[in-house]
């Protein structure tokens, strides 16, 4: 009895250790991430003036207007402080122009939207009673509206990429497709040695190749250009799509293309209306892994890129660039990231599988 | 409906493997022929090759005397039921046996009644807006049988469809599978490596083994007239006995001598074994020929080692040293593990093989 419960207890402390370990490893992934994502939410104010940074970004702002024999001042509510700081102009009249540039100044610093007449009524209250308080919604997305108004062609260079991403699915999923397909159904000589020999592609660093990259697309007229880009990625991007798509044709019978084939389909024929539509969910994984592996892609779009770069070129452009304004940067990344968040998150299942069939 | 003749086909797949290694077939109109042997006998590779899915490497096939070797699968006219039932997933029901008959090109109204009328034969009129992963595995083995059935084909082709089913429906399929042939008089070739199904089955069996036909027959043929010892051991259950005996031969008699017992046979009905003067020949018997008789008038007494009872019947073993013998005793019999029991043979039903060729030896009296 006694070593049961002795068993027991070592048992579930062997438990609590490994999960202990687990939660601190998935919290050194996790937090940076979390931080990121928070970041970006965050106003000038919040960022700058508020220490400790709060986990979560507010989601309003609170100011106050006070009143004194030389003018309004306008107080903002610091959370770290836990008390109203001055915010902005230290003095202000109720002339349009002071009015017109606190209504700036608010939307610059805390993200927050405010009219000019607004302001007027507050004043007018505070001409009557002395002080007023009042809140604002913040503008959550306004890092991100920020960060492509200011960003030097930051929205040409989404496009670039949505040209680069769509341009490698094309080649790599029609090419790796086959491949796949072949490597699936058909049995020969050395096969496993090449399908593990089509992985080799991907050792080579970019950085250590992009010199001859450069010259070979400058000499096919295709430096600086979606295409070159999308021609570079689907080297690797073809590998990829191999062994994604040889699992998925493999986990479908043979023997449904052949009845379709004894019930009146040519061979081609069979592939169309039976291996096709059946596949399609593990094919339009593989796309999906394709457009993160290009979509993510930067060394190599820094190398091959100059007038026409990608969003991640972009962003790490301003990264590099920037003096401050982290909560800015951080929009740009998450924007840069978010796509490729949520495509991993659909297609786990298929890349779990590809490496060994576990079923999620 | 059709015929199908196999001349000569083989089907090599490397240099030295060989799934088929000669064959010669004659398929009569409206015949259920069953193809069976052991795993890896080359009887599904024979019938992929009828049905187009598999390259021959010599030979001919011919069907309705037509020659349909180099012709590809959808223009032979014939249709299949496979093992593991191959129906499409992503369709429904109606969709899956509509489908031949969509690219057909005929009409939707046409379609529509050929599907009613086929699902209704196969039972599966009320399923025909599933989708296949809602059915079970009788119900997916029924649509798979209405699919090929649809086409109205010349010659109907089923690899082992019953395997996946549990035993008690694997029997009923059996009835009911006879009765659509009854019903649609298609020439059917029906691959099963097992006996009781083949047996239950066919019109003729065709016995296979290691890329070549063994025996061609009815199911009495093979069961009673086993072509070899591999037949004999092949067909029944419990297979046939096997006695390595001694043949001696004296004017009135023959003496087999074994090392447990001596049977001795009229030689006026068995004169055939006269070659086998003082050679070693094999006696075959199958389980119900060994029969329990007083010690007074037994060929010998032996020991039951297990007695498993069958309802019907009971199978008995008996330990003879070196050799376990089945016997099939009825089910009244009294017998218990240890008893001592004389037996004796049913001397019409015994069987004789070459213990060189293990082929059979064929008496002109009979037998």
């Amino acid at each position: 009895m006694n070593n049961a419960i002795k068993r027991q207890l070592k048992r579930s402390a062997k438990r609590s250790s490994l999960y202990i370990v687990l939660a601190g490893i998935a919290f050194i992934i996790i937090f940076p991430i979390f931080f990121l994502f928070s970041f970006s939410f965050m106003s000038d104010y919040e960022t700058y003036s508020e220490w400790p940074k709060p986990l979560i970004p507010s989601f309003k702002a609170n100011f106050m207007i006070d009143k004194n024999s030389e003018g309004y001042h306008l107080l903002i509510f610091n959370k770290s402080e836990d008390k109203y700081m001055p915010f902005g102009p230290l003095v202000f009249t109720n002339s349009q122009e002071d009015i017109d540039n606190l209504r700036k100044f608010i939307k610059l610093q805390s993200n927050s939207k405010i009219t000019s007449q607004k302001i007027m009524e507050y004043l007018k209250i505070v001409d009557s009673k002395s002080r007023v308080e009042f809140s604002i919604k913040k503008d959550l997305l306004a890092n991100y509206i920020l960060f492509f108004q200011v960003v030097n062609g930051a929205p040409k260079a989404v496009l670039n990429s949505l040209m680069v991403a769509g341009a490698t699915i094309l080649i790599s999923l029609t090419i790796g497709g086959m491949g796949g397909y072949a490597f699936a159904r058909y049995f020969f000589k050395g096969k496993n040695i090449l399908k593990l020999s089509v992985l080799f592609v991907r050792m080579f660093p970019a950085v250590s190749l992009a010199i001859p990259m450069v010259i070979i697309l400058a000499k096919m007229g295709l430096y600086d250009q979606p295409l070159g880009l999308s021609l570079v990625y689907s080297v690797g991007q073809i590998s990829m799509s191999i062994w994604i798509t040889a699992s998925v044709f493999m986990a479908i019978p043979v023997s449904l293309e052949e009845a379709a084939m004894i019930f009146g389909t040519t061979r081609a024929g069979a592939f169309l209306h039976v291996t096709l539509p059946l596949a399609l969910p593990g094919l339009a994984a593989s796309a999906m892994y394709s457009f993160i592996g290009s979509w993510n892609e930067v060394i190599a779009a820094v190398v091959l890129t100059q007038f026409n770069p990608t969003f991640p070129v972009v962003v790490y452009k301003a990264l590099v660039g920037s003096q401050g304004q982290i909560n800015l940067i951080t929009a740009g990344s998450v924007a840069q990231a978010l796509p490729a968040i949520i495509f991993t998150l659909i297609i786990r299942k298929y890349i779990i599988q590809m490496w060994g069939g576990v079923k999620v | 409906m059709a015929t199908l003749e196999l001349i000569d086909i083989a089907k090599r797949f490397t240099k030295k493997v060989w799934g088929v290694k000669k064959m010669d077939l004659k398929v009569e109109d409206k015949e259920f022929i069953v193809l069976l042997g052991p795993s890896g006998c080359g009887k599904t590779t024979t019938m992929r090759m009828v049905a187009g899915l598999e390259e021959v490497t010599r030979g001919t096939i011919l069907l309705d005397g037509k020659d349909i070797t180099d012709i590809p699968p959808r223009d032979r006219g014939i249709s299949m039921v496979f093992q593991n039932y191959a129906i499409w997933p992503h369709m429904t029901v109606y969709e899956n046996i509509a489908f031949s008959l969509k690219l057909k090109k005929m009409s939707a109204a046409e379609i529509k009644e050929r599907v009613e009328e086929t699902a209704a034969m196969v039972k599966i009129g009320e399923l025909l807006k599933r989708l296949p992963g809602q059915l079970s595995g009788g119900q997916q083995q029924r649509v798979a049988l209405a699919r090929a059935l649809a086409v109205r084909p010349k010659l109907f082709l089923m690899d082992e469809p019953l395997s996946n089913l549990d035993a008690k429906l694997r029997v009923t399929m059996r009835t009911e599978l006879k009765a659509i042939h009854q019903q649609t008089n298609a020439t059917s070739i029906f691959v099963t490596h097992d006996q009781s199904e083949a047996m239950s089955m066919a019109d003729r069996i065709v016995i296979m083994k290691d890329g070549e036909i063994v025996q061609i027959g009815t199911p009495d043929d093979v069961y009673f007239r086993s072509a070899n010892m591999f037949v004999a051991g092949f067909i029944g259950t419990p297979p046939s006995n096997f006695f390595n005996v001694e043949c001696e031969y004296t004017k009135e008699n023959i003496s087999l001598k074994h090392s447990h017992f001596t049977l001795e046979i009229d030689s006026m009905k068995f004169q055939e074994l006269g070659k086998y003067r003082g050679k070693e020949i094999v006696l075959g018997v199958r389980p119900e020929d060994l029969l329990i008789v007083p010690e007074s008038k037994a060929v010998f007494t032996a020991e039951v080692l297990v007695v498993e009872p069958q309802g019907s019947h009971q199978v008995v073993a008996i330990n003879l040293k070196e050799i376990i013998v089945k016997m099939v005793v009825s089910a009244e019999t009294k017998v218990k593990p240890g008893d001592k029991i004389g037996l004796g043979f049913n001397i019409k039903r015994i069987h004789f093989f070459d213990s060189k060729t293990e082929n059979r030896i064929v008496f002109k009296g009979g037998v």
